[in-house]
C-alpha cells in the first residue's frame, strides 16, 4: 500500500529520495508542465487546462476500470474496443429513438441508459470467463477485444453512425458556466444577444464532460477507498487464497469487478457520442495502451493489490497533458505513442528496481 | 491420471475423446474445410485454396514467432507494429534508391536487407527488458507496441509509400510456376503472348511469398523441435528455476527469442512491401496481435509456457483463415471474424483448461 511504514531510521536525505521515488509520476507530471508552459505559446491558459481535462476524460474513464481490474491482478485489454462498441451503440440508439419520435430530452438519456445496460454485458462475459472458467484475464479480454469490435463494426456498417439528435453536441461541448465579465454570469446555457467584443472576452469555465467524469470518479473512489467492497478488492489483489480463505466471495466479485471496467468504457462511449455526436466503431482503439498506462505511471502494479484512484488521475493527467503539449508546440501527433511506451517502460522498470520507494512492501 | 477402476469400454471411450480433445484444432479445421466446401459456391477451387495460403503468410510469420515466444511462457504485443516499422522503413529506402536512379536489384535488396536489420532492434530491446530489467513481457512489449507505432507513423507521416521499384510488386505477386491448362507451363515467369482465354485460364502454382513462408517455418520447426535451442526453449517455459539450475544461460536465451520474434515481424513487413507494391504503416485497429496470439494458442501453446509447436500454429492460422476466406465467399460481412477469432480464442482456452493435463512438453 502507497503509505506504507517503512521502518524507523531512515536518514533525512533518504526521506528526501523516498518521496521522490514515491512521488516521481507527479514530478514529472510537473515537468511536462513546467516544459510545455516555457515552450509553447499560451499553455498555461485557462482555456488551455481546460483543454486538458476534457483530453483526460477519455484515458480517466478507461484508467478508472482498469484500475480496478489490475487492483485484483488482472488486467482487461477489451477497454478500447468496448468504448467503441458503447459509442456505437449509444449513437444507433439515439438515432432509433430518434426517428420513433421522442424528443430530443428523452431519446439522449434513454440512449444513454440503454448503452450504459448494454455496456455492462462484455464485462459480464470477461468476469464469467476469468471468475468461473478460470481463462487468464488476458486472453478472455483479448477475446472479448476482438468481439466487441466485431459487433460495432457490424452494427455500424462500417461507416461512422450519423444523423444523431443535434442536443447531444450541446451536452458533450457546453460548460457549466459562462462568465461575461462585468456583465452576467450563466449557467449552463451559453448567453445569447452578446456582442462579438463580448463574446471574445466571455469565460466557459468546467466542460460538461469533465463534470459528468468526474462524479463518476468520485463516487468510484468512495467504493474503493471506503467500502468493503473496495478492501475485499485489494484483498483478493494482494492473495487470492487469503481472500477465499477470509470469505470474500470471490468469484462474484470478480465478475462485479469486470463489469464495472466495462462500464467505464461504455461510459466514455456515451461521453464520446456527446462530444463528437457520431459513433465509430474505432473510437476507442487507440486508448487502451493509454488505460493501462495510466493505471502503471499511477502506482498499480500488475501483480495486483496496489493501486490507487489519485495514481490513475495523474496517470491520465500526464498522457493528456503530454497530448495537449505537443498539439501546442506543433509536434506531429504519432510522436505521443513513442513517449507514452516509454514512460510505461520506465514507470514498470522503477516499479521493478525500488519496490521500496513506490511502497510495495514484497 | 484416470483409467483406475473404469471398464475397458470407458477407457477406449475416454481414450478417444482424449485424441480428440488433443487434436481438437486439426478436426476442426477439416471441418471447417468440409462445411464451407459444401455451404459456399466457389469455396472447393484451387485458386481459392491458393488464396488462403497467400493470406496467411503475414499471419504465419507473426504467429511463429509468437510461438518461441509462448513457449517461454512470455507474450509480445508488439508484433503487428514491428512489421509496420520494417514495412515502412524498407519501403522507404526503396523508394528513395529508386529515385536516386539505382538499378531495381539494388534498391530491393538494399531496402529489405536494412528492413530486415531494423527488425533487430525492437526485439533486443524487448529482450533486454524482459530478461534482463525483469519487466514483465506483456508491458514491456505494450511498451514496443507503441514505440514502434509510433516510429513507423513518424517514417511516413501517416501516409503509404508509393513509387516504389515496380518490379517489388511483380516478386511478391509471382508464382513458382503458371499453368495454361492444356498448352504447357512455365516457371517463375508468367508466359508471354498469351490470347484472352488462356490469361483466364492461367493458374499460378504456388506463390513466392507462400514458398518463402514455408521455407522460413520449416527451418524453425527444426531449429524447435530437433536442436538444443528448442529444447532450452521448452525448457525455460517448463521451468525457469529448473532451466537456471540446468545451466541454461536464460537471459542471453530470451534475449535471443525476443529477437526472433520481432525477425519475424520484420520478415513479414519485408514480404508485405513485395506483395503490396507499397509501403503502408499498421492500423490502430488491424489486430495482428491478436490474430497470432489467437492462432498460437488455437494450435495448443498455453501462455503458462512450456507448451506449443509451430506445426499447431500453422493449423491455427490455417482455421482463422479459412474461416475469413470462407466468410468473405459466403457474403457475410468480414468484421464477423473478428467475433469469430475472440469466440474461438476463448474455447480454446476453455478446452485447455477443461482437458486434464496430459504433457508438459510436447516437440
Amino acid at each position: 500500500m502507497p503509505d506504507a511504514p517503512l521502518g524507523g531510521n531512515v536518514k533525512n536525505s533518504g526521506r528526501i529520495g523516498l518521496w521522490l521515488g514515491r512521488n516521481w509520476v507527479l514530478l514529472f507530471l510537473l515537468l511536462e508542465v513546467v516544459a510545455f508552459s516555457a515552450l509553447g505559446t499560451r499553455f498555461l491558459t485557462l482555456e488551455n487546462i481546460q483543454n486538458i481535462f476534457v483530453a483526460c476524460t477519455v484515458v480517466l474513464l478507461l484508467g478508472m476500470g482498469e484500475t480496478f481490474v489490475i487492483i485484483t491482478g488482472g488486467i482487461d485489454l477489451s477497454v478500447g474496443f468496448v468504448m467503441g462498441f458503447g459509442a456505437v451503440i449509444c449513437a444507433k440508439f439515439m438515432v432509433i429513438l430518434q426517428a420513433a419520435g421522442l424528443p430530443q430530452g428523452a431519446s439522449i438519456p434513454l440512449a444513454a441508459l440503454i448503452c450504459l445496460l448494454i455496456g455492462l454485458i462484455p464485462g459480464w462475459v470477461n468476469g464469467t470467463l476469468v471468475a468461473r472458467l478460470k481463462v487468464p484475464p488476458f486472453l478472455a479480454t483479448f477475446g472479448m477485444y476482438g468481439i466487441a469490435y466485431g459487433f460495432s463494426e457490424i452494427i455500424s456498417k462500417n461507416t461512422p453512425i450519423s444523423g444523431l439528435p443535434h442536443a447531444a453536441g450541446v451536452i458533450g461541448n457546453e460548460y457549466l458556466l459562462y462568465i461575461v465579465p462585468q456583465k452576467m454570469v450563466s449557467f449552463l446555457v451559453r448567453p445569447q444577444n452578446i456582442t462579438r467584443l463580448e463574446m471574445r472576452s466571455m469565460l466557459a469555465i468546467i466542460p460538461i464532460i469533465v463534470v459528468i467524469a468526474f462524479i463518476f470518479v468520485g463516487v468510484f473512489s468512495f467504493l474503493l477507498r471506503r467500502t468493503r467492497f473496495g478492501r475485499h478488492t485489494y484483498a483478493i489483489g494482494g492473495s487470492m487464497d487469503s481472500a477465499l480463505r477470509a470469505g470474500v466471495n470471490v468469484t462474484a466479485h470478480l465478475t462485479i469487478i469486470y463489469m464495472i471496467s466495462s462500464f467505464f468504457a461504455s461510459l466514455s462511449g456515451v461521453l464520446y457520442v456527446l462530444k463528437y455526436v457520431t459513433g465509430r466503431a474505432d473510437a476507442g482503439s487507440a486508448r487502451m495502451l493509454d488505460a493501462v498506462v495510466a493505471v502503471v505511471i499511477g502506482g498499480a502494479s500488475l501483480y495486483g493489490g496496489t493501486g490507487t484512484v489519485k495514481g490513475t488521475i495523474i496517470g491520465a493527467l500526464i498522457i493528456a497533458t503530454l497530448e495537449t503539449g505537443m498539439v501546442n508546440l506543433s509536434i506531429p501527433y504519432h510522436n505521443r505513442y513513442i513517449v507514452i511506451g516509454g514512460i510505461l517502460v520506465f514507470a514498470v522498470v522503477i516499479d521493478q528496481f525500488f519496490p521500496e520507494l513506490i511502497g510495495r512492501r514484497d | 491420471m484416470f483409467g483406475q477402476g473404469l471398464t475397458q469400454q470407458n477407457k477406449t471411450a475416454q481414450r478417444v475423446l482424449l485424441y480428440i480433445g488433443e487434436r481438437w484444432s486439426a478436426f476442426f479445421l477439416l471441418l471447417m474445410l468440409v462445411v464451407f466446401s459444401l455451404g459456399a459456391p466457389n469455396f472447393f477451387a484451387f485458386k481459392n485454396f491458393t488464396n488462403i495460403l497467400y493470406f496467411s503468410t503475414t499471419y504465419a510469420l507473426l504467429a511463429a514467432g509468437e510461438t518461441f515466444v509462448i513457449i517461454t511462457g512470455g507474450i509480445d504485443l508488439s508484433v503487428g507494429f514491428v512489421m509496420g516499422f520494417v514495412n515502412v522503413s524498407s519501403a522507404i529506402i526503396m523508394r528513395n534508391l529508386h529515385a536516386a536512379g539505382h538499378p531495381e536489384a539494388v534498391s530491393m535488396l538494399i531496402g529489405a536487407a536494412v528492413g530486415l536489420a531494423l527488425g533487430v532492434i525492437p526485439g533486443l530491446i524487448n529482450g533486454l527488458l524482459v530478461a534482463r530489467l525483469r519487466v514483465p513481457p506483456f508491458i514491456a512489449t505494450l511498451g514496443m507496441y507503441g514505440i514502434a507505432n509510433g516510429v513507423a507513423l513518424n517514417l511516413c507521416e501517416g501516409f503509404p509509400i508509393y513509387f516504389l521499384p515496380p518490379r517489388a510488386r511483380e516478386i511478391g505477386n509471382g508464382f513458382l510456376a503458371y499453368l495454361v491448362p492444356g498448352k504447357g507451363f512455365s516457371f517463375f515467369h508468367r508466359p508471354q503472348n498469351l490470347d484472352a482465354g488462356d490469361l483466364r485460364a492461367l493458374t499460378g502454382i504456388l506463390p513466392t511469398t507462400v514458398i518463402v513462408t514455408v521455407v522460413i517455418l520449416i527451418i524453425f520447426a527444426f531449429i524447435l523441435g530437433r536442436t538444443k535451442f528448442g529444447r532450452h526453449t521448452y525448457a525455460i517455459g517448463g521451468s525457469m528455476d529448473a532451466a537456471i539450475r540446468a545451466g541454461i544461460n536464460v537471459p542471453g536465451h530470451l534475449v535471443r527469442i525476443y529477437i526472433i520474434s520481432s525477425m519475424f515481424a520484420a520478415v513479414a513487413g519485408v514480404l508485405y512491401v513485395f506483395r503490396a507494391g507499397i509501403g503502408n504503416f499498421t492500423t490502430m485497429s488491424s489486430s495482428y496481435e491478436l490474430f497470432a496470439i489467437a492462432s498460437v494458442v488455437i494450435g495448443g501453446a498455453s501462455l503458462m509456457g512450456g507448451k506449443g509447436t509451430i506445426g499447431g500454429t500453422v493449423i491455427g492460422i490455417l482455421i482463422l483463415m479459412t474461416l475469413q476466406t470462407g466468410l468473405n465467399i459466403t457474403g457475410i460481412p468480414s468484421f464477423y471474424r473478428y467475433i469469430a477469432t475472440g469466440l474461438i480464442l476463448i474455447t480454446a482456452v476453455v478446452i485447455d483448461q477443461l482437458t486434464p493435463e496430459r504433457r508438459t512438453i510436447s516437440a
